[in-house]
């Protein structure tokens, strides 16, 4: 097996169906197919182990995910924002690689190139901001992609009218399942490079999209957007899932309001779990609406587990707990990988995962995600790692010590703030704090906030109060 | 009676199940009997 298998049954079953792109012009399956056998045929005879793509989302992107499974080469989508050293030190990780270039757009097809039958290889690696410092390359094969799309996405289900609007990265979990689920169902996919809510809600107009899948901070904006101007609709939408993220409460309400035709799905998953594992879907949403409070409150879960996914809580010792109580999240099932290059698998000897994600199960079997367990920051959708940063910061030489935490943020859901302490005799700025770790690890982790204080709140023993920084820089 | 692309082809019998990744003809039987397509169960698209 090979995701390689989706497009080909696409292009064998919807050939001149428009797979990506406008409807006039847009390149169809058949073309895709054409394309990813050229390049997976030019990635073979490179001896690339890795296909990397630093891009936003355009044609290239599913180019360059089935031109690497055709070439038995694993896809790695990397943050194009990264400041070059970064991204070079990453790209260096990956070697021998090839890097996905616009050119690809016009190889010539190889037809008799067949892609490997390798379900165990990894098809996709995707750098994940863990609890740790570094950036983690987690691993996804084939069969685990597959499982996901062969359990939760009929084969050529989508309407011939359908078409999904792609605003996640490429290098983003849904950014790849976005183009595997879509290729799968022949729903055509619409790129949009870079969000912003009018240019969402000019494409989405301008294209007819039926379809898209947002994070929280996406939505906050679009709906935002459509109360300023009342003319901006989307009334051909008729599917918004939403994920990445908690949503905040006034948002989704807000949103279903302006939607009031199209049917919701909240998505939750983990990149270690090749995306979705558990849904809310539109019944539940628009039970919601009938003001009965067990159906509002059911508007905070994550739904229940997709097929082929089992999901439980767990106490500290590692046993199961009743329904209603708070524990950690743990999943298992086909599509679970939890592999990271170099590490090996995280998942326990029956197969079970830790999301490190604190959770409850209801009695009708709602899960409800309460939080991050660990210290990791999510902003707009994106995990941050604290760890990555405080590293940051004490490369400066003028930084003692350093303690970044995620302070409450309405548009963002998280903001990244920051405490530090300069060593004797030195001085530094928080203007000159934030540029130095700007240049180093880009704007997305840099803080938005950045306190420099004589002494950081600290135990006896030495380890930092984050609680106790958490509030003081709330306090600000 | 040919094959469908993508579809589900199940045995009556037992929990054996075929996807159908290349349409062709022939006849999918398990337990001696011809297999039939599996009803999909729909699933909102959540990507």
């Amino acid at each position: 097996m090979n995701i390689a298998m989706l497009l080909e049954m696409a292009a064998d079953g919807l050939g001149d169906r428009v797979a990506f792109g406008s409807r006039d012009g847009g390149l169809t399956y058949a073309r895709v197919r054409e394309l990813a056998t050229g390049v997976g045929a030019h990635v073979a005879r490179s001896g690339a182990h890795t296909v990397a793509l630093v891009h936003e989302t355009t044609t290239l992107t599913p180019v360059a995910l089935f031109g690497a499974a055709w070439g038995g080469a694993s896809y790695a989508p990397l943050n194009y924002r990264l400041p070059e050293a970064a991204r070079l030190e990453l790209l260096h990780r990956l070697r021998p690689a090839e890097v996905a270039d616009d050119a690809w757009l016009e190889f010539a097809p190889e037809a008799g190139h067949a892609f490997p039958d390798e379900p165990a290889h990894p098809a996709v690696l995707l750098f994940t901001s863990g609890s740790t410092a570094e950036p983690k390359a987690a691993v996804l094969s084939h069969d685990q992609l597959l499982a996901y799309q062969l359990n939760t996405v009929e084969f050529a289900s989508a309407e011939d009218d359908e078409a999904a609007l792609v605003a996640v990265p490429p290098f983003h979990i849904a950014g790849v399942t976005a183009i595997l689920s879509s290729t799968y169902a022949g729903r055509r996919i619409v790129p949009l490079p870079r969000f912003t809510a009018e240019e969402w809600l000019a494409t989405a107009r301008a294209e007819s999209v039926t379809h898209a899948f947002v994070v929280p901070t996406m939505l906050a904006r679009i709906v935002a957007a459509m109360e300023d101007d009342p003319d901006l609709r989307v009334p051909t939408l008729r599917h918004l899932a939403y994920g990445g993220a908690r949503m905040p409460a006034p948002v989704l309400a807000r949103a279903l309001r302006l939607f009031p035709d199209a049917g919701f799905v909240n998505a939750y998953g983990l990149t270690e779990t090749s995306s979705t594992v558990s849904v809310l879907g539109p019944d539940d949403h628009r039970a919601a609406l009938d003001g009965d409070p067990a159906n509002q409150r059911r508007l905070s879960s994550v739904g229940r587990p997709v097929p082929g996914i089992e999901v439980r809580v767990v106490d500290e010792q590692g046993a199961e707990v009743p329904a209603d109580a708070s524990g950690e999240v743990h999943v298992r099932g086909a599509q679970v990988s939890g592999d990271y290059v170099g590490e090996g698998s995280h998942r326990d000897g029956d197969g079970w995962l830790r999301t490190g994600d604190r959770g409850r199960i209801d009695t009708d079997g709602y899960l409800y995600i309460e939080g991050r367990g660990d210290d990791t920051i999510i902003r707009g959708g994106e995990n941050i790692s604290p760890a990555e940063i405080e590293d940051a910061l004490l490369h400066h030489p003028a930084v003692a010590s350093a303690a970044v935490v995620g302070l409450p943020d309405e548009e963002w859901g998280e903001r990244v703030a920051a405490m530090v302490s300069l060593r004797a005799n030195a001085s530094a700025t928080p203007d000159e704090l934030r540029t130095f770790v700007h240049d180093l690890i880009g704007s997305l982790k840099t803080p938005e906030t950045l306190e420099v204080v004589d002494e950081l709140p600290h135990t006896a023993t030495g380890k930092i109060l984050r609680r106790q920084v958490k509030a003081d820089l709330a306090g600000l | 009676m040919a094959n469908q692309l993508g579809k589900r082809y199940q045995c009556s019998m037992c929990e054996a199940t075929v996807l159908i990744t290349k349409a062709g003809d022939g006849e999918l039987s398990c337990h001696g009997q011809p297999m039939a397509i599996a009803q999909a169960k729909p699933l909102p698209s959540s990507d």
